[in-house]
C-alpha cells in the first residue's frame, strides 16, 4: 500500500498548496502544463466545496462583510483549518476563533460573537428531535417534589453571552426581516437564546434572570436551583409564566425526575 | 450471513428516479410528485434529527429511497473512516433504504478530508485495498452496496488496467453491484480519449444494479461533470446502448447545481423511461 499512500499524499499536498510540486505532474499521463491545468479542476472543486460549507453555516457574517471579503475569509479559514470530516455540515466550527484573531476583521469586534451564534444556529438545525412530553407522569408529585425536577432543554437550545446586542445583530440580517435596519452596538452586554420550535431555528434576546435559569437547566440543575439563580438576578422572575412560554416554544421539552 | 445472501432489496426499485434536493422538499411534503423512486446524498442526513431527516422519513413511506454516499472514501490508502461508517450505519438502520451506494474514488488521507471524488490509480494493489474496504462496509451494513464509476480529469501513469476493468473485478471479488454512471463514462471518454461503447463492454452484463444520468459542461478541451444541466444527446445515445446491454436497470436523474423546477427533472425522467422501455419492451 506504500505506493497508493504516497500517490495520495502527493495528490493531497497539491490540493492544499498553490501549485503542484515540480515533479508531481509525472504521476499523471500527459504533458506537465496539461496536467497542471487539469489538476486545477480538483483544486478548485475542493476549495469550492469547503467555501460553500462555510457560506451555508455563516450567512449573516457573509451579509455583514459582503460576498468578496467573505470568500477571502473562507479561503483563509480553509488554509488554517482544513476539513477533517466527510460531513461538510460539521465543517466550520473554529470560524469564530479564526475571526477573533484575523487582523482585517478587527474593525468589527462583534464579528466573532456573531460567528459563535451562527455556529450554534447551524448545529441546531441538525440536533435531535425531542420525544413527546407526557405531563401525566408529573401530576402526582407534591410541590416540594416538583421543585426537585430537572428541566430538560431541547437538544438544539444554547444560551450565549455577548458584549454586543447579538440577537438583534442576527435578526436584522435575516432574509425575512422587514423592520428598521438599525443596531445600537452600545446596547450590550446581552444574552441570546438559540431554540428550535418544530424544525425552524430561531434566536431571541433574553434577560439576565432567564439566562441564569436556562444556564442552570443546561447544566442539569433542579428547578429549585435554577429558580434561585434566576431570582438572584431578578427578584420578580415569574417561574410559571416563563415555563409556560418555554414549553410553548419547545425550549423546555421535558422534566427529569430527580436522579432519574 | 454473507452480504451476498442478504435480501436483494433493489428488487423494490424500478423505473426512473430523481435526486431529492432541499429545493424540492416542499413539493414532496405537500403532494406526491410522480417519480418512481428517490435518491439522496447520505451525508446530508448524518445529523441526529431536524428538518432534513423529517423530510426523508416522510418520503421513505411513499417512495423507494436510495442512499448515495459521497464521502466514505473507499479508496483511501489508510483505511475506511470508522466514524463515518458508523454514521452511515445509523442512517441505514433508520431509513432502511432500498439501495445503498458509494463511489470508486478516494477523498481522505490521514486527518484530512478533501470532500471531493478523487481518482485512483487502477493498480492490483489498489484493487486489493478497495475490495477489503467494500467488504468491510458490506459486512458492517449487512447488505450489498453499489459502487459507481466517477468522472475524472487526470489518469495516473501507475494504472495497470482501465477504470471499468477495475470496477468489474471489484464487483466479482467483493460481491458488490455496479452503479453505472453513463454521463461519467461519456465525460471520461472525452477527457481521456477512449471509446465509451467499448468501455460499457468491459462491464459484465449482470453486474449493473443502477444507472445514473446527469448533465455536464465543457471547459476548453475537457468536460466537467457539474450535474447542472439536462442530459446531452450523446449521453442519451450511450444510455440507449447501456439499456440494450444491461437490460431494464433502475435509472436516476441527478441534478446538483443550478437546480431547476421539479418539472424539469420529471421531464428528464420521462425521457429516460421512454428510452429504457423502447430498448427493453
Amino acid at each position: 500500500m506504500r505506493e497508493l499512500a504516497s500517490l495520495q499524499a502527493r495528490f493531497g499536498a497539491g490540493l492544499d498548496a498553490q501549485d503542484l510540486d515540480a515533479d508531481a505532474p509525472e504521476m499523471f499521463i500527459g504533458e506537465a502544463a496539461h496536467v497542471r491545468n487539469r489538476f486545477g479542476i480538483y483544486r478548485g472543486n475542493t476549495l469550492a466545496n469547503a467555501t460553500r460549507a462555510i457560506e451555508a453555516a455563516y450567512p449573516v457574517i457573509a451579509k455583514i462583510v459582503g460576498a468578496d471579503f467573505f470568500s477571502g475569509l473562507a479561503r483563509q479559514y480553509r488554509s488554517r483549518f482544513p476539513s477533517q470530516n466527510g460531513d461538510l455540515n460539521e465543517y466550520g466550527e473554529s470560524f469564530a476563533a479564526f475571526l477573533a484573531e484575523f487582523p482585517p476583521a478587527g474593525e468589527m469586534p462583534y464579528l466573532a460573537d456573531v460567528a459563535r451564534l451562527e455556529w450554534q444556529v447551524h448545529r441546531a438545525h441538525y440536533a435531535a428531535d425531542p420525544a413527546p412530553f407526557d405531563p401525566a407522569r408529573l401530576a402526582a408529585l407534591s410541590p416540594e417534589q416538583q421543585l426537585q425536577l430537572r428541566p430538560r432543554l431541547h437538544p438544539a437550545c444554547r444560551v450565549l453571552h455577548s458584549a454586543y446586542p447579538l440577537a438583534r445583530l442576527w435578526e436584522v440580517h435575516q432574509d425575512t426581516f422587514s423592520g428598521e435596519f438599525e443596531v445600537d452596538l452600545s446596547r450590550g452586554p446581552t444574552h441570546a437564546l438559540v431554540f428550535r420550535p418544530r424544525f425552524r431555528v430561531d434566536v431571541a434576546q433574553i434577560g439576565d434572570a432567564e439566562a441564569a435559569f436556562l444556564g442552570a437547566a443546561l447544566d442539569g440543575e433542579t428547578l429549585e436551583t435554577a429558580l434561585t439563580a434566576a431570582q438572584s438576578r431578578d427578584a420578580s422572575f415569574d417561574l410559571g409564566r416563563s415555563l409556560g412560554g418555554w414549553f410553548g416554544t419547545s425550549v423546555i421539552v421535558d422534566f427529569k425526575l430527580n436522579g432519574g | 450471513m454473507s452480504p451476498l445472501n442478504a435480501p436483494e432489496s433493489s428488487a423494490a426499485v424500478r423505473g426512473v428516479g430523481i435526486g431529492l434536493r432541499a429545493a424540492h422538499y416542499r413539493e414532496f411534503l405537500d403532494s406526491r410528485p410522480r417519480a418512481d423512486w428517490l435518491e439522496v446524498h447520505s451525508e446530508n442526513y448524518f445529523g441526529d434529527g431536524g428538518y432534513d431527516l423529517h423530510v426523508l422519513e416522510h418520503v421513505r413511506g411513499r417512495y423507494p429511497v436510495s442512499l448515495h454516499g459521497v464521502a466514505l472514501s473507499l479508496g483511501s490508502a489508510d483505511g475506511v473512516r470508522q466514524g463515518h461508517l458508523a454514521k452511515l450505519k445509523r442512517l441505514v438502520d433508520r431509513i432502511e433504504p432500498a439501495l445503498v451506494s458509494e463511489h470508486l474514488c478516494w477523498a481522505a488521507l490521514g486527518p484530512r478530508h478533501f470532500n471531493d471524488l478523487l481518482p485512483l490509480p487502477y493498480t492490483r494493489a489498489a484493487l486489493d485495498q478497495v475490495v477489503a474496504h467494500v467488504t468491510l462496509v458490506q459486512e458492517t451494513l449487512r447488505r450489498r452496496i453499489l459502487i459507481e464509476n466517477v468522472s475524472s480529469y487526470l489518469q495516473f501513469r501507475a494504472s495497470e488496467m482501465s477504470e471499468f476493468a477495475f470496477l468489474a473485478e471489484l464487483a466479482k471479488r467483493s460481491g458488490c453491484s455496479i452503479l453505472l454512471d453513463v454521463n461519467n463514462v461519456f465525460v471520461n471518454s472525452v477527457n481521456h480519449g477512449f471509446d465509451p461503447v467499448k468501455a460499457l463492454h468491459e462491464i459484465p452484463e449482470g453486474a449493473v444494479g443502477e444507472i445514473h444520468l446527469a448533465g455536464h459542461c465543457a471547459a476548453g478541451d475537457m468536460l466537467i461533470d457539474d450535474h447542472g444541466s439536462r442530459v446531452v444527446p450523446p449521453v442519451w445515445k450511450l444510455y440507449q446502448k447501456a439499456c440494450r446491454r444491461f437490460g431494464s436497470i433502475p435509472t436516476l436523474i441527478e441534478w446538483d447545481t443550478s437546480i431547476p423546477p421539479l418539472e424539469v427533472l420529471l421531464d428528464e425522467a420521462a425521457m429516460a423511461a421512454r428510452i429504457s422501455q423502447a430498448e427493453y419492451a
